[in-house]
């Protein structure tokens, strides 16, 4: 599923696009992300917790998301993430990579 | 606790202990949530996105710090750990010289690399008396026959020059090593594991009076962590593992070079297996990029 995991700050999958896109209307805990993400996707995007997990610490790790803060439920500490700045900018570059992508299709159609 | 949790703290022990501990219990609480009532045991896919999260936490961690170093490190280690596989035979007529070598591996698995200098030094010079058979000191019998795990005696397959450039490699490894800012990093107790199916001969597979047999528990367990070593280096696109599998290709290189005109085509495949996942550690850093327009 993420065998072309892309590198680098200025590249992104498609699980790491909906994680990011959950994100953008406030900061949210793993449980939330998975359901957020599934709700976006349609249920087609469903990562398993270990690799949701290891998107947020990658995402981390390329300064695209932090940690809000964090919360203790039931005895366990809850991380809620954050997409910072950096993030939103390559998520909206991606989308607009998409979209170019999509209208060549669109278009075409479109006109037949 | 439920049967659900034990087994999922179970599949938790693939992230590294650091990690466990700090984020184990929130993935456990995740892990929960999602969990249908009344389930008993893990799903398929949670199970295995544990395990390759858990790896790939393991080698996102290892990849951090600088790569040449490390990479040198882990080469060195990884020589020294065949080098003690070739003496842990003789264990019962070199007892010192085993314990020595088993201590300098331990020291350099500590990040200890000033100390193990000495401790490689001192083996290497103990191997040369025994592969040159000029011994002005601490004399032993030769030739050395083993007591376990193979049947050649000690160097019976090896020049003198050959085992000099083996440590030499070493040697000089530790001397950049210690001469960089700061200790290695400590590494695990595991590569220690590797010592006897790396020393032991069989099972035997290749035609009797064959030089240089190959070890076949030897030459899987070699391709088994190259193949992770491919691996870690596709995860963290990181060319630490390229450097150290090159370190250990250039020791073993060195032995199969000294026979070069005697190697058969189980030789050869061996070698050619050895260099292609190893050019393959270097390779695969460089795979497949996407980069999104500005």
């Amino acid at each position: 599923m993420f065998g072309g995991m892309p590198r680098g700050t200025d590249e992104v999958s498609e699980p790491m696009y909906y994680v990011l896109t959950a994100l953008l209307d406030g900061p949210l805990h793993g449980h939330a992300i998975m359901k957020v993400v599934g709700e976006l996707s349609g249920g087609r995007v469903k990562p398993s917790v270990g690799t949701l997990y290891g998107i947020l610490e990658r995402l981390g790790d390329r300064g695209l998301i932090t940690v809000d803060r964090e919360e203790t439920v039931n005895g366990r500490v809850r991380r809620y993430f954050r997409v910072l700045e950096s993030g939103r900018t390559v998520l909206e570059a991606e989308a607009r990579r998409m979209q170019q992508a999509a209208s060549l299709v669109i278009n075409r159609t479109s006109y037949a | 606790m439920t049967p659900l949790e034990r087994r999922y703290r179970w599949l938790l022990f693939a992230y590294p202990p650091g990690y466990r501990a700090a984020h184990g219990q929130e993935l456990l609480g995740v892990l929960l949530d999602c969990a249908a009532p009344g389930r008993t045991t893990p799903e398929v896919r949670e199970a295995v996105g544990l395990v390759t999260g858990g790896l790939r936490e393991r080698v996102r961690q290892a990849a951090r710090g600088d790569a040449w170093r490390d990479g040198l490190h882990l080469g060195v280690t990884v020589v020294m750990t065949a080098q003690l596989a070739v003496l842990l035979p003789y264990a019962g007529s070199i007892p010192g010289w085993v314990a020595l070598s088993a201590l300098a591996l331990l020291a350099v698995l500590r990040g200890r690399v000033r100390l193990a200098l000495p401790l490689v030094s001192l083996t290497g010079a103990k191997a040369m008396a025994v592969a040159t058979a000029w011994q002005p000191v601490d004399v032993t019998l030769l030739p050395v026959y083993p007591g376990f795990l193979t049947a050649e005696p000690l160097f019976a397959a090896s020049a003198p020059v050959t085992v000099a450039l083996g440590y030499g490699f070493v040697c000089c490894g530790l001397l950049a090593l210690a001469a960089g800012s700061g200790p290695p990093r400590t590494r695990s107790w595991r590569w220690a594991a590797a010592v006897p199916f790396a020393a032991w001969t069989g099972p035997g597979w290749m035609p009797e009076g064959t030089p240089l047999p190959l070890s076949l528990s030897r030459t899987v367990l070699e391709l088994a962590v190259l193949c992770l070593a491919v691996w870690a280096a596709r995860t963290a696109r990181d060319l630490r593992w390229a450097l150290a599998a090159v370190v250990y290709l250039l020791a073993v290189s060195v032995q199969l070079g000294e026979h070069l005109a005697e190697l058969t085509r189980q030789h050869l495949a061996y070698w050619g297996l050895l260099v292609f996942l190893t050019a393959l550690t270097a390779l695969v850093p460089y795979g497949h990029r996407r980069r999104v327009p500005d």
